[in-house]
């Protein structure tokens, strides 16, 4: 069983493969991203030494690794699910043998190691030398870094998974989804750092997962929290990820029922 | 000219009809892309809680380009709404059935898939612009007028031949999504003060992925930048520039399908 | 006069390899390999107008590749096509207007909206003057019975009113060719038998032209005057359907229900002389196959005064038992030859 939700990350990967424009143009995109924000902020930071509690150089490395991160936990399942569920075709998911919930996530696996692989390795490579961006030469870090990576692709993937099953329930979940979409990428970090939001903001993403996602990883990793406060993010995302699990739970039985006992 | 304007027309009532079967998914549309639209100037507004000027830029100014983006944007989103050509098109065959048809492709294509809604964000960024204009104290006169408007257009040419072209990928790769939405990150960019990139993107934004037409050049206009100045009034131009290499490229895309089938 | 007139008509496509697993893919990205293939060899075809005729072949065939050729979306790797006096891909939109296509498959009408809306559009597509169109619409949905539907979405509609709606969208500009690829797939035999009805009417009123493939060789049967038949990209018959039948029909076959049990050596010894084959099914059954040559009557005779019989049915080869002969054998290069030779001495 499985090696066959195994199968779902292979066949992902090679699908991505076999796109490869999307490649390309991925990889220029994702540096010009990363070159863009630099020399905003940059540009922010004028004469100024901290913004945030970040220095200008650990600002560029968390840009870098910010964005980098995002090419793996970032995937479309909710897309994916929504459609599944407007044309009908999970219905078909409901009979086959396995759990569509984990061949989603496994699939969303799929698609970020080929990122991880395939952008991530040859865009940090290219950013390093482009920007200077300075990785931790401690591999505790590394290690860290990796495994609140593989939290971050979890938590981003299960409000995916959320956000498309509520399509189940929303007739149009189109605005929803969009709505989503710059929840995350405004929240989690990726393009202002929490810190530098007005303080009762902050304070409000304190209690939502967003921060796990993409801040609370990138901060360990650019060396602005260190020490106990890794154990503190770890403890956090796992927690999140706790969380998370209830409301798809839920919502999926909840589904089940209706398509079954209401037949749609 | 008079036959594709009254196609114009016709489509436009048929996207009214069906619109109107789902009301409420109206709203929520509109409201998710002002969202949508947000986060840019979210950025710019936290970004200026900590600094007083972008590359000698005061947040005003930063902000009456991001005002002055929104209006020709709102406009290209509400008639030229490329997104699922790929999936729809290449990959479910729909180009067959455009090309037996008597009318340019891409008219037809851009008219089936025409969003009116979207204009609502013109109204928006011409509100931002019309309170930074007031705040900035630049004066206001009928030459303003036209010339805002003469940019407007421009960009929204701009614009339109960038994504025609973009589009006009799919008759070549067998990419289902595209790579529109990996540009649509790019696009922001030419709405901050262009100075403060270095040389390379510079170029990009201005020849390559000309989104600086979008933004800051045209809106320099009317701001006291001089560095940009020059550049505003080359808006016009780039604008025929690019929409016509855009239809050529999207012409060539249709011939190679034409003759590659799928 | 000619309204299609095809000749050497040539179609080849690239296709992409793609190399097998992991390994594989990394290389594809990188570099591409492409094997040509030809999907239509050559092939010549002449028809005049007013003609109905049906173009069938396999799946795959190079059906759908050809109607794409000569309705100009595709564009031919070589030869020449000439449509209503136009070549189909050059002058794209002046051809297009003179031509009513109909993808069985794929619908050309909004979702979402009423069939009349679809309508109305088309008509400005096609530029259609206001009296024309009304005039043509009418005659249309009275012939079609689509009074109530007009104001009905699309998607609101039955596969069988979806179909007439769909012919109604590629006849309003009352094009002289029609070109329908598959249009009764998926129908019930009401609603192909009323399609097949207006598709004849039409044909005799307006003199058009029409090409049709279909897997539904009733269709043919109930329309066509002359079928081309596709095999691999090449044209392996092209003449009247009842050439076909007479070249291909073999034989027919008689079943036969006898009171009492027989022997096999006893129907043989019955019909001693002729060239006709006996089978059993069981002891009161049998079956027996009379080739063209071989009068069905005379055999008949010699059974029926001397048993007793309870049933007796005769059947007649039907056009699918002959196509699916000769799709079977159609890859064969043997009977290919065969045939080609064979159309080659009625030519002369």
């Amino acid at each position: 069983m499985f090696s066959a939700y195994l199968d779902f990350i292979r066949i992902r990967f090679l699908m991505m493969l076999a796109y490869r424009v999307n490649y390309y143009s991925g990889i220029l995109i994702y540096t010009l991203n990363i070159g863009v924000y630099y020399f905003t902020w940059q540009a922010i930071y004028g004469s100024q030494q901290t913004l945030g509690g970040f220095t200008a150089d650990q600002m560029t490395t968390y840009v870098a690794v910010s964005w980098m991160a995002r090419a793996f936990y970032f995937n479309n399942l909710d897309r994916e699910i929504a459609n599944d569920i407007r044309d009908g075709s999970v219905a078909i998911q409901f009979i086959r043998p396995y759990n569509y919930v984990f061949v989603k996530m496994m699939q969303g696996l799929g698609e970020g190691l080929f990122r991880l692989l395939l952008f991530m390795g040859p865009g940090m490579i290219i950013a390093c030398i482009l920007f200077p961006v300075k990785l931790p030469t401690d591999p505790a870090a590394w290690t860290a870094f990796l495994f609140m990576l593989l939290m971050s692709f979890l938590i981003n993937s299960q409000i995916n998974i959320f956000t498309g099953l509520l399509s189940f329930f929303v007739e149009n979940n189109e605005g929803m989804m969009r709505m989503k979409r710059v929840l995350v990428d405004l929240f989690s970090g990726v393009i202002v750092p929490i810190s530098l939001f007005p303080g009762w903001l902050s304070g409000i993403m304190k209690f939502l997962p967003f921060q796990a996602i993409t801040f609370l990883p990138s901060s360990v990793f650019t060396g602005r929290i260190q020490g106990t406060g890794i154990w503190q993010v770890l403890g956090i995302q796992l927690l999140w990820f706790t969380i998370l699990i209830l409301p798809i739970f839920l919502m999926w039985r909840s589904a089940r029922h209706r398509l079954f006992v209401q037949g749609g | 000219m008079v036959f594709y304007t009254s196609l114009i027309w016709e489509y436009m009532k048929n996207y009214i009809k069906t619109k109107l079967t789902y009301r409420a998914d109206f709203w929520v549309e509109v409201l998710s892309d002002l969202l949508f639209q947000a986060t840019n100037l979210i950025f710019i507004l936290v970004i200026f809680q900590h600094t007083d000027s972008l590359g000698g830029w005061s947040e005003a100014e930063v902000v009456f380009v991001y005002g002055y983006f929104m209006i020709p944007y709102g406009i290209f989103m509400s008639f030229i709404n490329l997104w699922g050509f790929s999936e729809r098109y290449i990959v479910k065959g729909e180009m067959d059935r455009v090309l037996t048809r008597p009318a340019h492709s891409l008219f037809q294509v851009i008219l089936e898939n025409i969003d009116p809604p979207s204009i609502i964000g013109s109204f928006v960024g011409a509100v931002i612009l019309g309170i930074c204009w007031v705040q900035l104290d630049i004066p206001f006169g009928i030459v303003e007028l036209l010339v805002l408007i003469v940019m407007v257009i421009g960009s929204v040419m701009i614009y339109t031949g960038v994504y025609t072209a973009l589009t006009a990928i799919s008759f070549f790769s067998d990419a289902p999504t595209g790579i529109l939405p990996l540009m649509f990150n790019i696009q922001g960019y030419g709405r901050y003060p262009i100075t403060i990139y270095n040389r390379l993107i510079q170029v990009v934004l201005t020849w390559i992925a000309p989104f600086a037409f979008v933004g800051v050049y045209p809106a320099s206009y009317f701001l006291d930048q001089e560095i940009t100045k020059s550049f505003a009034l080359l808006t016009p131009v780039m604008g025929i520039v690019f929409l016509t290499g855009g239809i050529l490229f999207w012409n060539y895309g249709v011939r190679k399908y034409r003759g590659a089938g799928s | 006069m000619l309204a299609i007139d095809v000749k050497d008509l040539r179609k080849e496509f690239n296709v992409q390899k793609n190399r097998e697993g992991v390994k594989g893919a990394m290389l594809d990205l990188f570099r591409r390999e492409y094997t040509k293939v030809r999907a239509v060899k050559d092939i010549s075809f002449q028809i005049p107008k007013g003609e109905i005729c049906g173009y069938i072949g396999e799946n795959g065939a190079g059906k759908s590749t050809t109607i794409k050729m000569l309705t100009g979306i595709l564009v031919p790797t070589s030869g020449d096509i000439r449509v209503n006096g136009f070549v189909p891909y050059q002058e794209r939109e002046k051809f297009v207007r003179g031509i009513g296509v109909v993808f069985g498959q794929r619908s050309q009408l909004w979702w979402d909206i009423g069939v009349i809306e679809s309508f109305q559009l088309l008509r400005k597509v096609y530029r259609v003057p206001e009296a024309e169109f009304k005039k043509r619409l009418d005659e249309l949905v009275e012939r079609l019975q689509l009074q109530d539907l007009l104001n009905r979405p699309v998607r609101k509609l039955s596969l069988g009113q979806r179909m007439r709606c769909e012919l109604v969208a590629s006849l309003l500009h009352n094009p002289s060719i029609v070109f329908l690829d598959e249009p009764t797939i998926g129908l019930d035999i009401v609603v192909k038998t009323e399609i097949r009805e207006f598709l004849k009417q039409m044909n005799q009123r307006y003199e058009t032209t029409i090409l049709l493939t279909t897997h539904d060789l009733q269709d043919i049967e109930a329309l066509c005057s002359r079928v081309i038949m596709l095999d691999d990209g090449r044209i392996i018959y092209d003449g009247g359907l009842d050439e076909l039948k007479a070249k291909w029909g073999k034989g027919r076959e008689v079943h036969f229900q006898f009171a009492a049990p027989f022997q096999l050596e006893q129907l043989q010894f019955l019909t001693a002389g002729l060239e006709v084959a006996w089978s059993i099914e069981n002891e009161y059954t049998a079956k027996v196959w009379i080739p063209l040559e071989v009068n069905v009557s005379d055999v008949l005779s010699r059974v029926v005064g001397t048993t007793e019989i309870t049933d007796i049915k005769i059947i007649e080869t039907n056009t699918d038992d002959i196509v699916r002969e000769i799709y079977k054998s159609g890859s064969a290069e043997e009977s290919k030859l065969h045939l080609l030779g064979e159309e080659k001495v009625s030519n002369v």
